[in-house]
């Protein structure tokens, strides 16, 4: 599958075309949206079942009430489905197949989901009269063939929340590089907080350590595409392109500016806690994902503390680099069309509907989520990315590394982050460090 | 009851109707909705019955597979997995129903599953390790027929939305040998539970059902449930505080029931709940929109509406009916209204014109009784006197009774003398009562009091109306007339007078006693044909007492005689008491006889002032006998200097003059100091005999007042209370005819009237003559008259012209009296209706009518001027 995959566009390409994605509103060239007209009898009778790992996934609900109004006697349901990883190949082939499921890019270039994607409708195909133009170019993949099986619905980054009440009470301003940070945590640990900074130690793509050296890592990645191929083949020395990330950690780490040990015990899972936790309103900073701070606003009534004393707070990118933070703009969850559906015309038609700049960024404020139109986010508390300039933001098509090379960079970054292995060790090791 | 009141009655009528309707509508569709609720309900139950069912028979299937794994075992001959899972395949009946059988103490609690993994025919071998379905079992292996269920979960051999049934099974661990605990799962998929649900669909098209656990999680997701967890649902679309939504879980949690809920639409929808028997972790939701329930609700607004249009038309239709009657009605009444109208009309022309001709006729005939000593004829003039009397007495009735009914008749409440109303009653009797041979007595309460205060002309009325009668109907025997007077309870300024009136006449029947007070209406009025009456009296009467707040009583033996009474509140202005009224009449009566003067006074010396020269000449020979002083005045003006100039002893003065009216002039005279008739008595003389008059001129000065045309026995007896005693001389006996050496008869007998006089039509002789006393002074009168025709006619003309209307009409009152006194009557009665406009202001009246007058004024003076010739002669 690797092979198959088609080669990352050029970086120059794909930076300019991020610059259009990240501008706010629609551009100049931008051609107005056409409202969605029915392709089929509205009378139509059908049901389709949508299947992913969300729990719980009330912003696809609301577009199906939404589609309702074009197709009344549609009849579509979301299914949540164990272990999805693992079933939804099988799923797709069963007797009871879903029609549309949640596609991650992390699969491409996985074996174990070679039939999944080959269970893909081919949604670039012209007669389907799927407009995606309106989302971001650097956010579609293709294969390498061309074809786009899979249309991103959110988007998310890594970084950080920051609770802003905290830093206008201390008269500190929100870090934007490394020194700054090591210095408004030095502040903020002599006016009283353990850990300036906290987040869920574990090796995920939510994990501290990752919101923190990935960006880095991927703008490294970025800046030498030649290198690419190696890490993702995991070519001998090609883990040297780790070292300035890994090394930034280490200092992280060891500048006090975080407390692991309090981390470890105050924050058991990498959502609802991380969440439940930053709420307390006594972290300054708390490592997050975009995935993460789309779970804040529902929360926040959950959390007596927060209900009692609010706060205000934003969504930063990690000040890690010397000169700033970096953001990654990375598809959180796609959309693909199973094309065995036994309702196959209605399945691309809810896609039709669905893939359009109106109904993705209603799905996005309600996922509280970056869209992936070209429009970028309205919600203020992502209003910081705008400021990000443009040579250091990047999507993951763009970093181009395959998942495997992605978790590997995942597991040395846990390793030094925790201690277990040195800078060097780890970067001798790509390849085959240790996995959870 | 007008149309628009009927329309809104019948608006109301239908409003209330339909009021009915809407609620009974409201009932029954109420009651229809609870009935709903209740099917809703039953049907939840049945679906529960159904699912339990459902799930029992898994349950049992399970049951047996694990049963015979465990017998084996029991038996010392324990299957290891890979028969056990052998065995089930080969037990197992529906390709889409897997048996798995897990480990739950591996690492990744794997296992084996009787069918390989869709996406590798090769691999069997099935984990759960990230299939969180087992923490939260309650019961495996526990009582019998208690169903031990998984959560909806997805397969992992297929990716099929699933449940699974659980017991324990013991199997042979294959490498040690020994027994090893696992669990056996029978897989089935959701699908095949949802199947259970279709039948709903044919009863309720939008009922959902859904399954879900303790925590809200769904097993079975009904369609517009939203979110994974219908808690998590229900929070999101139902506004609720935290200890409303926590009621909503225990109550949902905790047995049957109903609620109400909003979907995600916003609309009411039902949902029933309960849980699953047998199980304590599932729970049916089934959920149905409101409107979808209410649907029957519809029919009672048709029925509604029908109703309501029903009862439109029916207005409509009685509107239209009662429009076509009242139209009818209305024409009826109309008609009558003109009837009633032409009656009035004709009555009150009747008695207007009647009553002209009468005051001559009686007129003429006192002057025949005063003049006559032929005893024949004098009775003959008794007799037209009698009758005459009699024929005014039923005018007046008739004209009374118009008025009742025209509810134009007042009640007028003035100060008044109850004796002089006595006398005036008791003359008025004594003499019928005389004439029939009926012996009249009085019994008169010596204590009422001297003055009070009601409506005198109306009692005097009654009274005589009842006197007559009693008169009337009494062939012989008495009639007794009694007033008794009683201080009313908590009122010291008011007395009750009891008046009756007894006789011994023919009396009425019981029967005929009601017919009494009917208009019209005579009792055997063919016995009694020979009595006059129209009818009236009693009529009137009852309907003057009801007006005082009375009411007549009626006592009656027929055959023996009446009693007629009524009590009457009058207020006391003066409460001295009368005193011995019968003894004072009785002296007074017996020194009546036949007309002759009552008294000489030539020392006395009265003023008389009036603008009507012929008043004058009236007045002057009405008391030419008296022998008293008399001097006239023709205006207010000459009557002050007079005033001023004489001592006089009594002053009578015309109301109505122009320039200075009687009003004007009696003012003047009370502020003059310099004079010897500040103490002098001033009586008014007026045309207005209505009640309230008296109080008027006493008010503005005046001592008394008479009426004009004056009567004059009432001047003379009027003299005799103001004159002083001691110029008054009681007049002698009446002197022989010819003793007689002031008797004017035999002047009279000496002067005839001008034969031309009887040629001008507008003079009616006899009128004149009866006002004027007789020809001498009738002639004088109009000779008087003629004089001052064309200074008076200018006079009218000057006032007219100078835009005075005030004294215009005072000419013009002048010009009405003076030749009513001549006999004028035409010119009267047209000089009164212009009198009539210029009161009134009604100046274009007197624009166009006026110069007819006066040129009638002047014909008329013209007419007359051989009058001059004759004076020569």
């Amino acid at each position: 599958m690797k092979k198959n995959l088609k080669r990352l566009l050029p970086l120059c390409m794909a930076v300019m075309l991020l610059l259009q994605g990240c501008g706010s509103g629609s551009g100049s060239g931008e051609k107005a949206e056409k409202p969605f007209a029915p392709k089929y009898d509205k009378e139509t009778e059908f049901s389709l079942t949508v299947a992913g790992h969300y729990s719980n996934f009330e912003s696809l609900e609301a577009e199906f009430e939404r589609f309702y109004e074009h197709y009344p006697n549609a009849s579509m349901q979301y299914v949540t489905m164990d272990d999805y990883r693992n079933v939804i190949s099988s799923a797709l082939v069963n007797s009871e197949p879903p029609d549309i499921f949640i596609s991650n890019t992390w699969m491409i270039g996985n074996e174990d989901y070679d039939s999944l994607f080959d269970a893909c409708e081919v949604l670039s195909d012209p007669s389907l009269d799927i407009d995606y133009s309106c989302i971001r170019e650097s956010l579609v993949r293709t294969t390498d063939s061309g074809d786009v099986v899979m249309l991103p619905i959110f988007t998310t980054s890594y970084g950080m929340l920051v609770n802003m009440d905290i830093f206008e009470k201390e008269g500190l301003k929100v870090p934007e590089n490394f020194k700054e940070l090591v210095s408004v945590c030095e502040k903020l640990k002599s006016a009283g907080y353990e850990s300036p900074m906290m987040g869920v130690n574990r090796f995920s793509g939510s994990g501290l350590f990752n919101c923190f050296a990935y960006p880095m890592y991927g703008y490294n990645v970025v800046k030498h595409s030649d290198r690419i191929d190696a890490l993702n083949s995991f070519a001998p020395s090609s883990g040297e392109l780790m070292r300035p990330a890994l090394e930034r950690l280490d200092e992280f780490v060891n500048s006090g500016c975080i407390d692991l040990a309090k981390c470890d015990e105050e924050i058991t899972d990498e959502y609802d806690s991380v969440i439940m936790r930053f709420f307390e309103g006594d972290v300054p900073m708390m490592f997050a994902t975009g995935d993460v701070v789309s779970g804040t606003a529902k929360r926040e009534s959950k959390s007596e503390a927060f209900s009692a004393h609010p706060f205000k707070y934003r969504f930063f990118t990690a000040p890690s680099g010397d000169d700033g933070g970096y953001y990654i703009n990375s598809d959180s969850i796609c959309f693909s069309v199973n094309k065995n559906s036994r309702n196959i015309d209605m399945a691309n038609e809810f896609m039709r509907f669905l893939i359009s700049r109106k109904e993705l960024g209603n799905m996005a404020a309600l996922k509280r989520l970056i869209p992936p139109v070209n429009d970028g986010s309205p919600d203020e508390i992502y209003s910081s990315l705008a400021d990000v300039p443009a040579d250091r933001s990047f999507s993951d098509k763009e970093i181009g590394l395959l998942d495997p090379a992605v978790r590997q960079f995942r597991a040395a970054i846990y390793a030094v982050g925790n201690g277990t292995m040195t800078v060097d060790e780890a970067v001798a090791a790509y390849g085959s460090i240790p996995e959870e | 009851m007008n149309r628009k009141l009927i329309i809104v009655s019948n608006l109301l009528i239908m409003g209330f109707i339909l009021f009915l309707i809407f609620t009974y509508a409201n009932i029954k569709a109420e009651e229809s909705y609870r009935n709903e609720i209740i099917a809703f309900e039953k049907m939840t139950m049945t679906t529960n019955q159904i699912i339990v069912n459902y799930l029992e028979d898994e349950q049992h299937l399970c049951d047996i597979w694990a049963n015979y794994i465990n017998n084996s075992a029991k038996d010392g001959t324990p299957m290891t997995a890979e028969e056990a899972v052998s065995f089930i395949r080969k037990a197992k009946t529906s390709p889409e129903i897997e048996g798995h059988l897990i480990f739950p103490d591996t690492p990744d609690r794997s296992g084996i599953s009787t069918t390989a993994k869709v996406s590798n025919p090769d691999v069997y071998s099935v984990s759960y390790k990230k299939i969180d379905i087992f923490d939260n079992i309650e019961n495996v292996n526990g009582e019998d027929g208690v169903t031990c269920l998984t959560r909806a979960y997805t397969n992992p051999m297929n990716g099929v939305q699933s449940i699974a049934f659980v017991n324990d099974v013991t199997v042979q661990d294959e490498g040690s040998g020994e027994p090893k605990k696992g669990l056996l799962l029978r897989v089935v998929p959701l699908s095949s539970l949802e199947q259970k649900l279709v039948f709903l669909k044919g009863e309720y098209e939008n009922v959902e059902i859904s399954l879900v656990d303790r925590d809200g999680n769904y097993v079975v997701h009904g369609k517009s449930f939203k979110n994974s967890n219908f808690f998590e649902y229900y929070k999101s679309y139902n506004e609720a505080s935290s200890d409303e939504y926590e009621d909503v879980i225990r109550e949902i949690t905790s047995g049957t029931g109903t609620m109400m809920i909003r979907n995600v639409k916003g609309e009411e929808c039902v949902l029933s709940y309960t849980p699953l028997e047998s199980m304590t972790t599932w729970f049916l939701l089934a959920y149905i929109p409101e409107k979808d329930l209410v649907e029957s609700r519809s029919i009672d607004w048709l029925l509604l509406g029908i109703s309501s249009l029903g009862f439109l038309a029916l207005l409509v239709f009685n509107s239209f009916v009662m429009m076509i009657y009242n139209r009818k009605l209305s024409e009826a009444a109309q008609q009558a209204n003109q009837a009633n109208e032409a009656k009035s009309y004709f009555l009150s022309t009747m008695s207007h014109d009647i009553r002209t001709p009468m005051n001559a006729i009686l007129g003429l005939n006192e002057m025949i009784l005063r003049d006559s000593r032929d005893d024949g004829i004098r009775n003959y003039s008794e007799s037209i006197r009698t009758a005459g009397n009699t024929l005014l007495g039923i005018i007046n009735d008739i004209l009374d009774f118009s008025k009742i009914e025209a509810g134009k008749m007042e009640i007028i409440n003035v100060d008044y003398s109850f004796a002089s109303l006595l006398n005036d009653l008791v003359n008025m009797v004594q003499k019928k009562a005389d004439d029939k041979g009926l012996i009249f007595n009085l019994d008169i309460d010596r204590n009422i009091p001297t003055t009070l205060n009601g409506d005198e002309i109306r009692i005097k009325q009654i009274i005589t109306n009842i006197l007559s009668n009693a008169v009337k109907y009494t062939a012989q025997g008495s009639v007794t007339f009694s007033v008794q007077a009683r201080q009313p309870e908590d009122k010291t300024n008011s007395v009750m007078l009891k008046v009756s009136v007894a006789d011994t006449g023919i009396g009425i029947k019981p029967e005929d006693l009601d017919r009494l007070f009917v208009a019209f209406e005579r009792i055997e009025e063919k016995k009694n044909r020979n009595i006059e009456g129209t009818g009236l009296g009693m009529v009137i009467t009852r309907r003057f007492l009801d007006m005082m707040g009375s009411s007549l009583e009626v006592e009656s033996e027929y055959g023996k005689g009446s009693v007629f009474s009524f009590e009457l509140e009058q207020r006391v202005v003066n409460p001295e008491p009368i005193g011995d009224f019968e003894e004072a009449y009785r002296r007074s009566i017996s020194e009546r006889d036949s007309y002759h003067e009552k008294f000489t006074a030539p020392d006395a010396r009265v003023l008389v002032v009036d603008d009507t020269p012929v008043n004058l000449t009236v007045f002057t020979n009405l008391l030419k006998r008296t022998q008293l002083q008399i001097d006239t005045a023709e205006s207010g003006d000459d009557g002050i200097s007079l005033y001023i100039r004489n001592h006089y002893d009594v002053i009578f003065l015309d109301h109505m003059m122009p320039d200075k009216d009687g009003i004007d002039t009696i003012r003047e005279m009370k502020n003059l100091t310099d004079t010897s008739n500040t103490s002098t008595p001033v009586i008014c003389l007026t045309a207005n005999a209505i009640s309230g008059m008296r109080e008027m001129y006493i008010n503005a000065g005046f001592d008394d007042y008479l009426t004009k045309p004056i009567d004059a026995e009432r001047l003379e007896m009027m003299l005799l209370q103001y004159l002083p005693a001691d110029k008054v001389t009681p007049a002698s006996e009446p002197v022989s005819d010819t003793a007689s050496g002031i008797d004017g008869t035999d002047d009279n007998e000496d002067v005839m009237l001008p034969d031309f006089l009887y040629d001008i039509k507008e003079i009616n002789t006899n009128a004149g003559l009866n006002y004027c006393g007789d020809a001498e002074d009738y002639i004088m009168a109009l000779e008087m008259y003629l004089s001052s025709a064309e200074q008076k006619a200018e006079e009218i003309e000057k006032y007219w012209t100078a835009g005075d209307i005030k004294s215009t009409t005072v000419k013009v009152h002048a010009l009405k009296s003076a030749s009513r006194a001549i006999g004028a009557l035409g010119l009267g009665e047209f000089a009164a209706r212009l009198e009539q406009a210029g009161n009134n202001g009604d100046t274009d009246t007197l624009d166009k009518e006026l110069v007819e007058l006066i040129s009638g004024y002047r014909q008329l003076a013209k007419d007359l001027e051989p009058l001059k010739d004759y004076e020569e002669s």
